[in-house]
């Protein structure tokens, strides 16, 4: 059997699962888009690096099933909360008592009359296959609306955790409509155990003068497929930060494409920690459509075992987009011989009054700096690790939920080895 | 406490120090002078083991033991300390966790206790007294985005927490304004100690009128050219380092 047909009975396979009632129409035209396609190969340049044959073993429709949120909750966004299980809405964990008046948000389930931009965010560009795949199988998902200059003071917490006793499918979606000069601090996190597939589509509107911060953690598990879709179109003078944190999953793929209007300003900062045989994958696309925008990308990987990070960093400054600023950073630390990075930056300018730099270093430690810390009295492992702590922490610098970035620093702590620093932060 | 003899060290295959003599014992203030380029900051930075440099020759003893049969962190621990003119930024590390680490680290080498977070805090908040740092500077990540002057002010804020028996300060001053070099000048001399030395590396005479020197040595070319109290320095000020080094080749040819 070629690989070819392994992934278009993949693909058959998941669509073979029953289509939900609602949006017939969006997902009968992703079906469509679907028809005849196959899953890419490492011969298509966009999956060069990240070779999906490690999803030929197929995976069913995903049951319904509970699990205990306890362990997940942040003491910040307890009644901010909706959570879901296995691509369901899971009432009973969920609890949005906190959430101001005014702030709709609620599972897609409950109130489709209000997703009438459900699918529409980045239209007039390419649907990425997994982004149709998720449009056709969706279950549920949360919608969050702002309205007009409300400033949510507390921050929402999305949780979407999948429990897989067999290989299952599972197609979080989330939509985010700021309308003009609102504000928000969203918080989007993916947990699992078993092995599963998990193919999520964010997509986001934020209107003139608005402001998403977005913090999007992926702690997948081990054996999980992780391949998200998320698209963005921000308004003029409107804000769009995020940060996306990789932790889990045996291949996950993240693609943001967020599209900047006249004084737009994005912030698409990214941090994988990778180990054993996980493979990480980012392509961003940063589109600066209108004149003024800025856009700021820091994209850190450290990568230990055989290990593998990809990142391609797509920035298309468009004709007439004069006064751009767009700067983008890839910074990767390799832990072992056998780890990998691949990174690339992409940049298409057709205006000429712009400024647009990135860089890129794929390295170990400066010795520099270690000697710097062993100058002080550490000794050789201890500043090695308390490096390769901070490489990691420096992105969790700014998180703003406080007991989200404590939990984080010690998960990289454990992860860097530098538990035995003592607290660090 | 620190004996250098005939010390030759070279960089990338390239003789810098070459051939250093110096004895430096405790309760004394030494300052090394000289032109850029002369070596002055190898001197330090081969003393307290720079892996870039590589010892060719000569021996050091400090307290008695072989300095070069002990790693950088080890000297650390045994009291030698280096402010450096450059110090290095480390993101993701917060300076007060960092200031806390190093301390421990050397509290444990010395059999004194460690201390916890909560005493550590007390502990710092009189530290930064001392060199007059503002407490946010304590939250922020090492030396990540300080100016020259304050990247200065960390160093001798990491001398004071750790009190090093032998501290060597290179170029201290550049990067600080007057007020600053007084306020660091000054809290150096506070932890000066008859138990303690100093080794002030410096271009210009300005910080030995705060930290005065009993000795004052000029080193060019990797070499000691002439040895003298304070008054060198006054005089080095007024006539530049030319005519040392014009005695010391008119020495050379007798």
């Amino acid at each position: 059997m070629t690989s070819a047909l392994a992934g278009s009975n993949l693909l058959a396979d998941l669509l073979n699962g029953p289509r939900p009632a609602e949006w017939a129409p969006l997902r009968e035209a992703a079906e469509q888009r679907l028809a005849g396609r196959e899953l890419p190969t490492t011969s298509d340049e966009d999956w060069k690096y990240t070779d999906l044959k490690l999803l030929a073993g197929g995976f069913s429709p995903a049951p319904e099933a509970t699990v205990d949120v306890a362990g997940h909750l942040l003491p910040e966004m307890v009644g901010t909360r909706q959570v879901f299980v296995n691509g369901r809405h899971a009432p009973h964990a969920s609890c949005a008592s906190a959430v101001p008046a005014g702030v709709r948000y609620f599972p897609m389930s409950h109130a489709s009359e209000a997703c009438h931009t459900l699918g529409s965010v980045g239209n007039g560009t390419a649907k990425g296959l997994f982004e149709d795949l998720n449009t056709a199988r969706f279950q549920d998902g949360a919608v969050i609306l702002v309205p007009k200059n409300l400033k949510v003071a507390l921050p929402l917490h999305l949780l979407f955790i999948t429990k897989a006793e067999s290989p299952v499918a599972v197609f979080p979606r989330v939509l985010v409509v700021l309308e003009r000069g609102a504000e928000l601090e969203l918080v989007e996190e993916h947990h699992g155990e078993g092995a599963y597939l998990s193919c999520p589509v964010v997509e986001i509107r934020v209107a003139e003068g608005a402001i998403l911060r977005h913090e999007r953690v992926q702690r997948e598990s081990p054996e999980a497929f992780h391949l998200t879709s998320l698209k963005a179109e921000v308004g003029r003078g409107g804000q769009y930060h995020s940060r996306t944190l990789s932790f889990g999953a045996r291949l996950s793929r993240q693609e943001p494409r967020v599209r900047l209007a006249e004084g737009a300003d994005a912030t698409l900062d990214g941090l994988a920690l990778l180990d054993g045989a996980q493979v990480a994958d980012t392509h961003s696309f940063l589109h600066h459509a209108e004149p003024g925008a800025t856009s700021h990308q820091l994209h850190k990987c450290i990568v230990d075992g055989k290990a593998r990070a990809v990142f391609n960093g797509q920035i298309l400054v468009a004709k007439g987009a004069q006064g751009t600023d767009a700067q983008q950073q890839s910074r990767n630390l390799l832990l072992s011989e056998a780890a990998r990075v691949d990174t690339k930056p992409q940049l298409e300018i057709y205006a000429d009054d712009v400024k647009c730099s990135h860089g890129a270093t794929v390295g170990q430690l400066d010795p520099e700096e270690l000697f710097y810390l062993q100058s002080r009295g550490m000794n050789a492992d201890d500043a090695r690790n308390l490096l390769t702590y901070g490489f990691a922490a420096d992105v969790l610098t700014h998180i703003p939920v406080a007991s989200l970035r404590r939990s984080l620093r010690q998960l990289v702590m454990a992860r860097t080895q530098a538990g035995s620093l003592g607290e660090l932060s | 406490m620190l004996s250098i003899k005939n010390l030759t060290a070279s960089i990338n295959g390239t003789p810098v120090l070459k051939g250093i003599d110096l004895e430096i014992k405790a309760g004394e203030i030494h300052a090394i002078m000289g032109p850029n380029g002369s070596g002055k900051s190898t001197l330090g930075k081969v003393l307290v083991g720079h892996p870039a440099y590589e010892v060719t020759g000569g021996e050091v003893l400090y307290e008695g033991r072989n300095l070069f049969e002990m790693a950088a962190d080890e000297r650390a621990r045994a009291g030698l300390f280096m402010g450096f003119q450059h110090p290095i930024e480390v993101p993701g590390v917060s300076n007060a966790a960092f200031l806390r680490l190093a301390y421990n680290k050397k509290a444990e080498a010395d059999g004194r206790d460690e201390l916890d977070p909560l005493e550590f805090d007390d502990f710092i908040h009189e530290k930064i007294k001392l060199v007059a740092m503002r407490e946010e500077f304590l939250d922020r990540s090492l030396n990540e985005g300080f100016s020259g002057g304050e990247k200065k002010r960390n160093e001798i804020l990491q001398m004071a927490v750790l009190e090093p028996k032998l501290a060597i300060l290179d170029e201290l001053d550049s990067g600080l304004d007057i007020d600053a070099l007084r306020v660091l000048g000054e809290a150096v001399n506070r932890l000066q100690r008859p138990d303690r030395a100093l080794l002030i590396i410096t271009h210009f005479p300005r910080i030995l009128e705060t930290i005065q020197p009993q000795f004052v040595h000029v080193l060019s070319g990797g070499r000691i050219l002439k040895s003298a109290g304070k008054e060198l320095a006054t005089e080095l000020e007024d006539r530049g380092y030319d005519w040392v080094l014009e005695e010391a080749a008119a020495g050379g040819a007798r």
